[in-house]
């Protein structure tokens, strides 16, 4: 991997990078318009994919916060088209490493020794880019492990970058600026949280063995003496990452195991450790040739509360639907709708979030679900779209939806996501209390 | 790492400049200045005032003479490092200036108290001189393996005056660390990182060097 020059970090540097994504991608526009007038027939596509590709470029080149919101992005399909999509999920893939002696001295202010004495072997370079760090390969014994660190200054730089990416996220996700704020302050204190690496290490342990009895899942084995705030070691996992795998176009029934098991592991911390990693990306998964789903990085955790859980997963029985004044409490516990609303938005918003909840829903109203149904995803994207474009989303003067609902939102996306790359099939199981009414 | 080597060494009667070094620190630390007269700082140490001047000849010299030795305990332990032979010069300087900040880290109160608050990098401080000599010695080694590799072009007149480049990075990273604020200095961290690549990138051959030699060419045969 070639070491990156320099990484604009100062925030006018920063600022200037985004300055000039924004103008490139209003360049986009004018090319589309442009190209429109002489031929009316064109869609939007072409518009997509330009401007995914000019803000991608310049994402690739901050490190950071403003990367991991590109990464976040990439997650909801619902709210990006695909054409972003696609570009942002190589975010995971090209963040460029730092100096070895910076490791060196990363090392010697945590553990007073250069990484050098402390393992058999270390190698110089990085192996991987992590979204706030990178990851080297080290060796202790016959063990082969995996040592994640942190650049400098990362939390510092939360702050700032979130407020870059504010304007930003405006334009590009359709969302208002209530929502936004709405929103944004659950984004920080996740981002912050991931920038703790001892509380990660914390959770990934406390995790992966309440998960341990879930079959064909693995977790690397954490060592809490070489970590600290910026350094985390863990066993190294050999394997593929998710498109690897799917590059070795693995037969049905592999693919039916990965899938069951990212299921079964959703399902346990969703429905009985409520608490959750919020972060299916698919650079987070290791895929063994045996076809075991090794589970890395738990700097994204959340936790859900009661008062958010019971109202919202109510919604994925069928039932519910259905009920007429039972489901307006609901939605009004979540925030969808408010008593303060006029009866007309009333109406709309709650039919348009039913359709929407019926149709994520649908993998939980039966026993086995076929996630390789692209056509039931083509009704998610256009979904997202027909949300995005609204009206009356847009103009809304209350954000919509519970900022709960924003990490479990994106994890169910996530999740389908993978799902449906995989063409997993799935025994979709329920919590109890689900499992009895549903059907 | 050696950082703490200027501070915490034991203090043996053998070696009268040593102590004399480190009286001098406690004084400054203890009192916010330079003891008033050499008469004086002896007394409170109980050693004769010829044996001061055996060793320096005035309290600059012992300055001087403490930054020195934090610089030399800075190579010693960048070269104990194992790896050190595998870097390229570029990461030899990032060494250098992580291990040099670590080890002023120990001494900072004293530091503090002898820089003054606005420091001018186009200036080289008297205290420093030492440091200087010794530190243009080995970035002139350094020059010359980096030019072996390639690593940074030798262009004329301008390349004879790389060292005096990195002289005022030298001067220019221990301002930013004197003025740091942040947690455990990261800023500095990045700042050495940032103008360490930013100097290697200008040494080595870019983008200029292929328009001299086109302009070069286009002159000559017109």
């Amino acid at each position: 991997m070639k070491e990156q020059s320099k990484i604009p970090t100062s925030k006018v540097q920063r600022a200037a990078k985004f300055v000039k994504t924004g103008a490139k991608v209003g360049g986009n526009y004018v090319k589309h318009y442009a190209k429109k007038v002489v031929n009316p027939s064109l869609t939007k596509e072409g518009l997509h994919e330009d401007n995914a590709r000019d803000i991608y470029n310049s994402l690739s080149e901050l490190k950071g916060s403003a990367l991991k919101v590109a990464q976040m992005m990439s997650m909801d399909k619902n709210m990006l088209p695909t054409a972003y999509q696609d570009k942002f999920s190589m975010a995971q893939y090209s963040a460029p490493p730092l100096s070895y002696p910076l490791v060196v001295k990363t090392f010697q202010q945590y553990f007073k020794e250069s990484p050098s004495a402390i393992f058999d072997t270390f190698s110089k370079n990085a192996k991987n880019a992590a979204s706030i760090g990178q990851v080297h390969e080290a060796t202790q014994g016959d063990k082969k492990l995996a040592v994640k660190i942190q650049y400098p200054g990362v939390a510092d730089s939360v702050k700032s970058d979130l407020k870059l990416v504010r304007p930003f996220a405006v334009r590009l996700m359709n969302l208002n600026e209530k929502d936004l704020d709405h929103y944004m302050e659950e984004v920080e204190t996740k981002l912050l949280e991931e920038t703790d690496y001892l509380l990660e290490v914390e959770r990934s342990i406390e995790i992966s063995e309440a998960c341990s009895h879930i079959e064909n899942l693995r977790f690397p084995k954490y060592y809490p003496q070489f970590s600290a705030g910026r350094v985390i070691t863990m066993d190294w996992l050999d394997g593929k990452v998710l498109k690897e795998f799917i590059q070795t176009n693995p037969d049905q029934e592999t693919r039916d195991k990965v899938g069951q098991a990212m299921w079964d592991f959703y399902d346990y911390q969703i429905h009985s450790l409520r608490q959750v990693h919020a972060d299916p990306h698919p650079g987070n998964f290791i895929i063994s040739d045996d076809g075991v789903l090794g589970v890395i990085d738990f700097g994204c955790v959340k936790v859900i509360p009661d008062e958010f859980y019971d109202p919202y997963f109510s919604l994925i029985r069928k039932d519910m639907l259905t009920a007429g004044p039972e489901l307006d409490n609901t939605f009004k516990q979540l925030q969808f709708i408010y008593d303060s609303d006029s009866v007309e938005d009333k109406a709309y918003f709650s039919e348009v979030i039913k359709d929407m909840m019926g149709l994520l829903g649908q993998p939980f109203h039966q026993n086995e679900f076929d996630f390789g149904d692209d056509s039931y995803f083509q009704k998610i994207f256009e979904m997202g779209e027909v949300i995005s474009e609204s009206k009356k989303f847009r103009e809304s003067e209350k954000a919509r939806g519970a900022r709960d609902g924003l990490y479990i939102n994106r994890t169910y996306f996530g999740l389908y996501n993978i799902l449906n790359e995989l063409k997993a099939r799935v025994r979709t199981t329920k919590p109890e209390w689900a499992a009895r009414v549903a059907v | 790492m050696e950082g703490t080597a200027v501070k915490k060494k034991p203090r043996t009667k053998a070696n009268p400049a040593q102590k004399i070094k480190e009286a001098y620190i406690d004084f400054v630390l203890e009192n916010g200045s330079k003891p008033v007269s050499i008469f004086k700082f002896v007394k409170e140490l109980k050693v004769k005032e010829e044996l001061f001047y055996d060793h320096f000849n005035s309290f600059d010299n012992v300055e001087k003479e403490i930054w020195s030795d934090m610089f030399e305990s800075t190579i010693k332990a960048i070269s104990a490092e194992e790896v050190y032979n595998e870097y390229s010069a570029r990461e030899k300087l990032l060494a250098f200036f992580y291990t040099w900040i670590e080890s002023l880290k120990s001494n900072r109160s004293f530091i503090l108290q002898s820089i003054p608050k606005r420091m001018k990098p186009e200036i080289t401080p008297y205290y420093l001189e030492h440091v200087r000599n010794g530190f243009k010695e080995w970035v002139a080694d350094l020059l010359l393996e980096a030019k072996e590799t390639e690593e940074v072009t030798t262009r004329p007149i301008i390349s004879d005056r790389y060292d005096d480049a990195i002289w005022l990075q030298f001067l220019f990273i221990l301002g930013f660390w004197v003025k740091d604020d942040s947690k455990s200095f990261e800023k500095t961290d990045a700042a050495i990182e940032k103008s360490v690549n930013l100097a290697f990138d200008l040494m080595g051959r870019g983008p200029l060097d292929a328009m001299v030699d086109f302009g070069k060419f286009l002159f000559q045969n017109r």
